[in-house]
């Protein structure tokens, strides 16, 4: 108690003020410097390059002369590995040094053209070019893969979109595989991303709105929706919470995540995040707006609701009744997972006589001899189980599977043959371990890991009666949840009927003629019919 | 601020809490078997406890008996099991109660005292049975060992079970049924007799179940009829019957009936509804039992019966009843005779449809009942005669 006080008390002796200075003074740092425009001297402009990147060693600074004299200086930069060297070689370097000098055009008559204008739109065999004038925009421009032209005696210069370089090609997703359904996952590129959901849903109505997020990683940040579908307050909620973000770097999409979920202090996730591109498409066709981040193959959707967390690609992608089934299989799952070590410790410390007589003396058998009580007994399994599990992950592949097998083989048995721990606890540990991996969102299944010790404890001290009392908390707390707007829990309550027909079960397609109420806006509910019919009917009305 | 001071509450409400009735299980001592015995003014109750490291098939040692039972005397009940703390090291816990037996001497003396404990504790559940030891106290049932179940109570709880819906001459009152039947009007409690036979001494150790025919049995025998909580007397096997006939309880039974010649025809009810009545015939009650039961041919070992004839099975048929009829009657007559309590409900039967005239004779029922004129009919149906047709005896016979 004393050392938090402690503590405090040198939190507090800080000032308030000072803090503020201190944050005003960082700040200001951050700030890009006011606005520079290049000089007429190439040499001058080159030199200031070099020294902003501090003569970083990828930086390429190069000079080269181009006309038929050699006449014109011309500088090159770009960042050695974020372009595509090829290219650059074969368009713009070729095109200035080679063409021009070979069709020995004479640079003071250039069709009426300037010299750069000339360049521009004559020489350079390349897509897309920019015109920058100013420092800023030449140091972002190398570093997001553009190859920059300066000439000297002009005040002007070419940003080449050159964009390249090593990066990982689309593979199979490790985290959410399924037996039937497209394989190819998201990478980190952006691009790629984008590309990936084009393909899969070939409309003029998805519409992409791109943010550089992040004050020193400048990272991409795009949100993508189809027009017509999404409600347009999502989308507005959407840009404006990322709009808010105030940061200095975004690394992977979990940093947008808890930037923009709607509340903080749940245990639930409120964000889907997903490595399938078939899993967006579905969720944008559903009316939700998807979140891609630069750097980072997973995607977030938003609105997201409890249930959804429990589905799987694969239920729609094989028949309506073997979804179903498999569904309620892992509704059942989420909750073994839940409740299968508070429910042994309730009933076993508090409720012997729920238990068929046979399985009771069977069990009391089992724990004679062993000197914990239930819930530590239970406590002890569940936390090695966790450990096991994260030193799973965290190890090399290889050693993973021994680390396993050690973890259950080993020590299981010896504790039971020990007497540390009853056979019983074993297997409901077991039990739980297997039911949890079949909760197929992993946020979800950290939050059922999380909520599983909550709940032995109510159940050590309170048996089923805490059991029940968590579970009535937890509703709460899920009921008081909502993802942009839409109540988490929702189409459960509040109640959709409507809704209800891809929930715990999903009806054949056939019967899902409607999209779900809680996304998409109230107009276009209809599947099959395509927008524009929904268009003319209204302009008819 | 707020929230902190709640959340401490929170923290401290829960550890101070202290799980009051939280008991492990290997601090609970599981009591299967509880028998009640008077001596003097004391009762004598006896516990026959679980030790399940002995039950479990891959613990056992087998060096110990998978029960043992414990004997205190205490002046109430509740008094007797709490004083058997000073030798068991363990809380006896009985929900899982699976057999009550109530001694014969304290039968007789009125079981209601024994009841209102039972029925008043939280812990009991009502679906143990409830039986009398016959000839024997409750406390030395309870300490036979038994071979095919390795815990006796759950031995005789399967028992019971099992003959009830095969034999019919058993009894299985569970404790809401024998408490409905004790505060009823017009309807008095019966219950089924338990007795060891053979050597009780070898009984009570384990060399009783290391031998191919256990030197003690427990059995159940017999039917224990009371007056209001009191033990007035037994009815034997065939009585046993008529009255399981008479209430409505036959799930299963074996009737024999004798052929013209010599040898025996033994039919299988495998379903027998009764429907007692209770009327008013100009100012006194007329009791009425119906009986219809079906049946096949189990087991015939006369000569020369055409077995495939219909006529034959007619005359089955009808010797079925007359012998049905006959087992019925004698105990009908037996008990108002003999013990002048009306067992099977005829004064319920006129409670419920006449009310008005029961309310009249309620006071004198005892007396009204002893002189109750009973109609018996009996209707027997024989549905089937097995796999076979006619006794392979008839052609050795040829």
């Amino acid at each position: 108690m004393s050392f938090l006080k402690f503590f405090k008390k040198s939190i507090d002796k800080k000032s308030f003020e000072q803090l503020l200075a201190d944050k005003e003074k960082q700040d200001s740092s951050e700030q890009p410097q006011s606005k520079e425009t290049i000089k007429r001297s190439l040499h001058e402009n080159l030199k200031k390059i070099r020294e902003a990147f501090g003569n970083s060693s990828d930086i390429v600074t190069r000079e080269i002369r181009i006309g038929r004299q050699g006449e014109i200086r011309v500088g090159i930069i770009y960042t050695d590995g974020l372009i595509n060297s090829e290219a650059n070689h074969n368009f713009v370097m070729e095109s200035l040094m080679f063409e021009l000098r070979r069709n020995e055009v004479d640079l003071k008559d250039l069709a009426g053209l300037t010299l750069l204008n000339y360049i521009k739109e004559m020489v350079l065999t390349v897509g897309s070019i920019e015109d920058v004038h100013d420092f800023n925009v030449i140091t972002n421009a190398v570093l997001s893969g553009k190859v920059v032209l300066l000439f000297d005696g002009y005040e002007q210069g070419f940003a080449v979109e050159m964009k390249g370089g090593k990066e990982r090609g689309v593979q199979e997703t490790t985290t959410e595989t399924t037996i039937r359904g497209p394989r190819e996952g998201f990478t980190e590129n952006l691009r790629v991303n984008t590309s990936l959901i084009r393909r899969k849903i070939k409309d003029h109505r998805l519409w992409i709105e791109s943010k550089k997020v992040g004050k020193v990683t400048k990272t991409e940040v795009s949100i993508m929706y189809i027009k017509g579908i999404v409600r347009e307050e999502v989308v507005q909620e959407v840009r404006s919470r990322i709009e808010q973000i105030d940061i200095d770097g975004i690394l992977e999409s979990g940093y947008i995540e808890e930037l923009i979920q709607d509340d903080s202090y749940t245990p639930f996730p409120t964000i889907y995040n997903t490595e399938r591109p078939d899993i967006v498409a579905g969720h944008l066709l559903e009316g939700r707006v998807a979140i891609l981040v630069d750097g980072t193959p997973f995607v977030l959707t938003v609105p997201s609701i409890f249930v959804q967390f429990l589905q799987s690609p694969e239920d729609y992608y094989q028949r309506a009744d073997i979804s179903s089934l498999i569904r309620f299989l892992r509704f059942f799952g989420f909750f073994t997972a839940l409740l299968a070590p508070s429910l042994y410790v309730a009933i076993t410390t508090f409720h012997q006589e729920m238990l068929p007589t046979q399985l009771l003396i069977s069990l009391a058998a089992q724990r004679e001899g062993v000197p914990f009580p239930a819930f530590i007994e239970a406590f002890l399994m569940e936390i090695m189980l966790e450990i096991l599990r994260e030193a799973g992950l965290r190890m090399p592949r290889a050693i993973g599977q021994a680390v396993s097998i050690v973890g259950t083989l080993v020590v299981g048995t010896a504790a039971v043959d020990a007497g540390i721990v009853s056979a019983a606890m074993v297997i409901v540990v077991a039990f739980t371990a297997i039911s949890s991996f079949m909760v197929s969102s992993y946020d979800l299944a950290i939050t059922v890991r999380m909520l599983r010790f909550v709940f032995m404890g109510l159940a050590a001290s309170f048996g089923l009666f805490g059991i029940i009392l968590g579970l009535v908390a937890l509703v709460l707390h899920l009921s008081s949840l909502r993802s942009f707007g839409v109540p988490y829990l929702s189409p459960m309550a509040p109640f959709t009927l409507a809704d209800q027909k891809d929930v715990f079960i999903r009806l054949p397609r056939r019967l899902l003629i409607f999209r779900p109420r809680v996304f998409s806006s109230q107009q276009n509910t209809k599947r099959e019919k395509s927008l524009f019919q929904n268009e003319n009917q209204r302009k008819k009305k | 601020m707020k929230f902190k001071k709640m959340l401490l509450f929170a923290v401290v409400l829960l550890l101070l809490s202290g799980c009051w009735n939280r008991r492990e299980l290997n601090t609970i001592a599981i009591q299967v078997g509880l028998g009640i015995d008077k001596e003097g003014d004391q009762y004598v109750v006896t516990s026959q406890i679980v030790n399940p490291s002995q039950i479990a098939m891959l613990m056992s040692k087998g060096d110990k008996t998978p029960v043992m039972t414990y004997q205190e005397k205490g002046h109430t009940i509740i008094e007797a099991i709490r004083r058997m703390t000073t030798a068991v090291p363990r809380r006896i816990y009985s929900s899982h109660l699976r057999i009550l037996v109530i001694g014969e001497e304290l039968a007789k003396e009125g079981i209601g005292e024994v009841l209102d404990l039972l029925s008043r504790d939280h812990e009991m559940r009502t679906d143990f049975y409830i039986t009398v030891a016959k000839d024997a106290k409750a406390g030395d049932i309870l300490k036979v060992l038994t071979a095919l179940e390795d815990i006796p109570a759950n031995q005789l709880f399967n028992s019971l079970e099992l003959s009830d819906k095969q034999w019919a001459l058993t009894i299985s009152v569970t404790l809401d049924q024998l408490l409905s039947d004790l505060s009823s009007e017009g309807i008095e409690v019966k219950l089924t007799g338990i007795s060891v036979e053979g050597n009780q001494q070898v009984g009570e150790t384990k060399a009783n179940y290391e031998q191919i025919d256990p030197e003690a049995k427990l059995k159940f025998k017999g039917i224990a009829l009371f007056h209001q909580d009191r033990l007035i007397g037994w009815l034997d096997e065939q009585q046993s019957r008529g009255l399981h006939y008479i209430i409505g309880k036959v799930h299963r039974t074996i009737e024999e009936i004798s052929c013209k010649n010599d040898g025996k025809i033994s039919i299988d009810i495998f379903s027998a509804k009764s429907q007692l009545k209770t009327k008013m015939h100009k100012g006194n009650p007329v009791g009425e039992v119906h009986i219809e039961a079906q049946g096949n041919v189990a087991d015939v070992q006369c000569k020369n019966l055409t077995i495939t004839n219909t006529k034959t099975i007619r005359k089955i048929e009808k010797k079925t009843e007359e012998k049905i009829k006959q087992e019925v009657e004698k105990v009908l007559s037996n008990v108002q005779q003999n013990y002048r309590v009306d067992a099977f409900g005829f004064g319920k039967a006129l409670y419920r449809d006449d009310y008005k005239n029961w309310k009249k004779i309620k006071k004198h029922w005892k007396e009204t009942f002893t002189e109750l004129p009973i109609k018996t009919t009996v209707d027997v149906k024989i549905r089937r005669t097995g796999t076979i047709n006619n006794p392979p005896l008839n052609k050795l016979e040829d």
